[in-house]
């Protein structure tokens, strides 16, 4: 097993992020992670990257807790942080001096095939800052990369480079987990999907046995959380 | 998208593909990366779509070349594959409307005598 949450608990002061959730992530899985705004997605994410600790519960990835394995995982958050100054070419020499597992080939491809213009992310569209965010988390080889809302509030121009680029970087050796609201547009990309309604896990199924039902991710997620 | 599984999907529009000459034996298809990023579809999908089209003898990998129709297909496999599938989709209206086995088939042997076929 890559990763899991076992029996994990999130309290934040008075109101539950997670309850008694359990999940495993196993190796060679695009994992969507579903839910309404609320529903403890994000949490369920920062307690995989480590950014979070559980109040009840374990999380563990490669058999050791996350902060224990940071270089082992990629965490791309939600919010658009990227200094203003920054270039593709500055964001080059920080990843590569950071994370040993980043690759420059990888990197320059990706920032080709997401059409990255070389110019500071402040003068970059929120499309534009979005993609560059993401050529700097795919070009690592980690095992588990984790991606919060990787399609949020961008165009659809960008969303069909980002879905693109995720399905060409995914190595049968990592895994993905990522959560977005784009359902009908990302649901290919899925081996398995996992809706979450208020902190609890309402369903997880495999995308490809929802569709042998007759269903869609997309169906089944307005009947499961609609 | 459409209903059923994917990879079922990309292996019925190979049969299709086939069947109506587009595709022809010793034809490259895709590599796996290539068509996922072009179906925007996981690369697993694609991998169980090619294995069960090679399964069906199909198609083949040749190490290092790629995937390739093979030369030695014969073309009704396509043709009993697609007759299939519009079969599943003639018992599934038969299925909802609760009409005998034996009235389907007479109904469908009248439609092909008849030579009226749309």
């Amino acid at each position: 097993m890559l990763a899991m949450l076992d029996d994990v608990t999130k309290v934040y002061g008075k109101s539950y992020g997670l309850r008694d959730l359990t999940l495993e992530i196993p190796v060679g899985q695009v994992i969507g992670l579903l839910g309404v705004n609320g529903s403890g997605k994000t949490t369920l994410l920062k307690l995989l990257s480590g950014l979070l600790l559980p109040t009840r519960g374990r999380v563990s990835v490669l058999g050791e807790s996350p902060r224990r394995n940071r270089a082992k995982l990629v965490f791309l958050g939600e919010t658009d942080a990227i200094y203003r100054w920054t270039s593709p070419t500055d964001a080059e020499r920080l990843m590569s001096g950071l994370y040993p597992d980043f690759s420059l080939q990888c990197y320059r491809t990706l920032l080709d095939s997401l059409q990255i213009p070389m110019r500071r992310a402040g003068a970059m569209s929120k499309g534009e800052r979005a993609r560059l965010r993401l050529a700097m988390a795919l070009a690592r080889e980690a095992s588990l990369y984790i991606l919060d809302e990787p399609l949020g509030g961008i165009d659809l121009v960008s969303r069909e480079r980002i879905l693109q680029s995720i399905v060409g970087q995914w190595r049968a050796d990592a895994s993905i987990i990522l959560s977005t609201h784009a359902v009908a547009e990302a649901e290919g990309l899925f081996d398995r999907v996992v809706f979450l309604r208020e902190g609890i896990l309402a369903l997880d199924a495999l995308a490809e046995e929802l569709r042998e039902r007759g269903e869609s991710v997309r169906s089944t997620f307005l009947e499961v959380l609609g | 998208m459409a209903a059923g599984p994917i990879y079922r999907q990309i292996a019925h529009h190979v049969h299709r593909a086939l069947a109506r000459g587009l595709l022809k034996p010793e034809d490259r298809l895709p590599s796996v990366r290539e068509l996922a990023q072009q179906l925007k579809v996981n690369q697993n999908t694609v991998v169980h779509a090619y294995s069960q089209l090679e399964r069906e003898g199909v198609i083949e990998t040749r190490r290092g070349l790629g995937t390739f129709i093979r030369a030695d297909i014969p073309l009704h496999v396509s043709q009993h594959e697609l007759l299939i599938a519009a079969a599943h989709r003639y018992a599934q209206e038969v299925k909802a409307l609760s009409v005998s086995t034996g009235e389907a088939v007479k109904v469908i042997r009248e439609v092909l005598d008849a030579g009226n076929v749309g």
